[in-house]
């Protein structure tokens, strides 16, 4: 059982670590801006990097994209058709993707994947000092490790959402279809009816700020990695879950302040 | 470097796809909020909106023709709705047509709708002010099913009462458990359907003379299409007031004439007068007769003398001869 003193120790100790990790992100995060926006721009690498980090993971969010759509049709139908609203599924399930769920469960599997890779991949780099011989060898390191990902991941991920939109909504009519019968045509009209640019918009751009998030907290992870192998494994891990955590967080930011401009 | 191009490509085409779907999105949505293509205002100001909101729907006659713009406050009792209409609802919105709010289907937005006036006035123009109709709201519903639930009542109490008593009268009862009135009813029926046949079979009779009489066959049939028939009545018709109008002269004549004799007689004066009342004049023209006849007689017994004279024998022969000839 600890005693007071061993309790304010181990609090201590944990708001040090949690405080030192916000500020060594804050700081790296500066060092990004500071960075980005000063030649050279490494562009043939930035091109890679959006086709690893968007083009790639394409199949693995369409899947998901219209699984969830497919599930969420067929989970919603029972409650629709006892209130006898049955009509309007394909506008509650268009607003539902539009806005929360097609974003947020992108960013996530996005998290997943990109930061997980992009952890795995600097602090790899990291541990066998690659990083370490860039320098030495008068390549910026940052430049071309971490502003490239930043921007791929900041500019892919609303494209992936945008797609994984598309298909989520596809998949949602397929459920529609399984057990009634609606036409793909009225479909698209009650989704398009019940949007307004308040749906599409703040979805839309929140979702630069997810891909921010998860670029910049996956090489952050990475690029500071330590204790060998083993903190290859731990930064892939923290990126997946810090990652995560921030998405929920801007998440809620982002609904508090389309709630305040009276954007909802 | 092929590799690198095809990465490119597919990266290119990733990122299209990824914008189309936006600028679908986006366009989609303006379409429907009317921010492509020309508009124009109407307003309608009601007293109350029920919770109307800016980029509601506005409908004609049930076509999606805009959608709410502006809310504005006139004073405690007045609102006015700013609506922005697709241009092409123009040629079709006059003054006169009758704005409302209602909910899109039970429990969906809120929606103005405009309804077309019977008679058109002249087409609505930019920022011109429609008429508004009071939508009926949850509680007037509510007000108005209290008292048909109130009327309900009293006809359920009246409906009971008569049931009661139809329930206590032994009249019906008797009359419902009389079995022999479905037969009775039954042989009614037979009857009327007898009397139906019979009734159709006169009527057809009916419909046959009649089909004659127009057809201009019989009497009857002459007599009302016959033109001809028309005018022969008519020249009868003056041909017995012409007769008519000579016997009444004739009468008059008539009765001048007897008034006349009557005067005569009764004067004592004239011929009438003395055969009807002198009898010496009676037994004078008696006397002649009676003379006439005796002188008569004696000329036949000289005709029958001459016939048997030789002097006239021969001619009475030739006359005999003559008649037998003839015969």
């Amino acid at each position: 059982m600890l005693t007071t003193a061993s309790h304010k120790k181990v609090l201590h100790q944990l708001n040090r670590s949690f405080l030192n990790e916000v500020g060594g992100l804050s700081r790296f995060a500066g060092r990004f801006f500071n960075q980005a926006f000063r030649p050279r721009y490494e562009i043939a690498e930035f091109i890679r990097q959006c086709f690893v980090i968007g083009y790639k993971s394409l199949p693995l969010i369409g899947l998901t994209s219209f699984i969830l759509g497919l599930v969420l049709t067929m989970q919603l139908r029972p409650s629709m058709v006892s209130y006898g609203v049955e009509s309007q599924l394909p506008a509650i399930v268009g607003i539902a993707v539009i806005r929360e769920i097609g974003p947020v469960i992108t960013a996530l599997i996005f998290a997943g994947k990109i930061g997980s890779s992009i952890g795995a991949e600097l602090g790899s780099m990291r541990v066998t000092e690659q990083i370490d011989a860039m320098e030495v060898s008068g390549t910026n390191p940052f430049k071309y490790l971490v502003v490239t990902r930043v921007l791929a991941a900041t500019l892919m991920l609303p494209i992936l959402v945008l797609l994984g939109d598309a298909i989520s909504l596809f998949g949602s009519w397929i459920g529609i279809n399984i057990r009634g019968a609606t036409s793909f045509h009225l479909y698209w009209t009650q989704v398009f009816d019940n949007l307004a640019f308040t749906d599409v918009l703040p979805a839309f751009f929140k979702s630069f700020f997810f891909g921010f998030a998860v670029g910049i907290i996956g090489c952050f992870k990475g690029y500071n990695s330590s204790k060998g192998t083993e903190g290859v494994g731990i930064s892939a891990n923290s990126a997946v879950v810090v990652s995560s955590i921030v998405i929920f967080i801007l998440d809620l930011l982002a609904v508090q302040v389309t709630d305040a401009l009276g954007l909802n | 470097m092929a590799k690198k191009v095809v990465s490119n490509v597919k990266l290119g085409v990733f990122v299209l796809a990824g914008l189309l779907f936006l600028v679908i999105l986006l366009y989609m949505i303006g379409k429907n909020r009317n921010l492509f293509g020309s508009n124009y205002v109407l307003k309608a100001r009601f007293e109350n909106i029920q919770g109307l909101v800016t980029g509601n729907n506005v409908r004609f006659s049930g076509i999606q023709a805009g959608t709410v713009k502006r809310i504005d406050i006139i004073n405690d009792t007045l609102i006015e709705v700013t609506m922005v209409i697709d241009k092409k609802m123009s040629k079709i919105i006059h003054k006169n047509a009758v704005a409302s709010i209602s909910t899109e289907g039970l429990v969906g937005n809120k929606v103005v709708n405009i309804s077309p006036s019977k008679i058109p006035d002249a087409l609505a123009k930019d920022d011109d002010i429609l008429p508004v109709k009071k939508a009926v709201n949850t509680d007037e519903i509510m007000e108005t099913l209290y008292n048909t639930n109130s009327d309900v009542a009293i006809i359920a109490a009246g409906l009971r009462t008569t049931v009661e008593r139809i329930n206590k009268s032994s009249a019906l009862w008797n009359l419902l458990n009389d079995e022999s009135i479905p037969e009775n009813i039954r042989i009614s029926f037979a009857s009327i359907r007898s009397t139906t046949g019979k009734a159709v079979k006169i009527a057809d009779d009916l419909d046959k003379i009649i089909l004659g009489v127009k057809n201009g066959e019989g009497s009857l049939g002459a007599i009302l299409k016959d033109t001809s028939l028309v005018k022969n009545l008519n020249d009868a018709i003056l041909t017995i007031n012409k007769v008519g109008n000579e016997a009444d002269s004739v009468t008059v004549e008539i009765n001048k004439l007897v008034k006349g004799v009557h005067e005569d007689v009764s004067q004592g004066k004239g011929t009438v007068n003395a055969l009807l009342k002198d009898s010496m004049m009676v037994k004078k023209i008696e006397a002649s007769l009676d003379n006439i006849q005796k002188g008569t007689d004696g000329f036949n017994s000289n005709m029958e003398a001459l016939k048997h004279n030789f002097l006239f024998r021969g001619y009475f022969r030739k006359l005999e001869k003559q008649k037998k000839k003839a015969q």
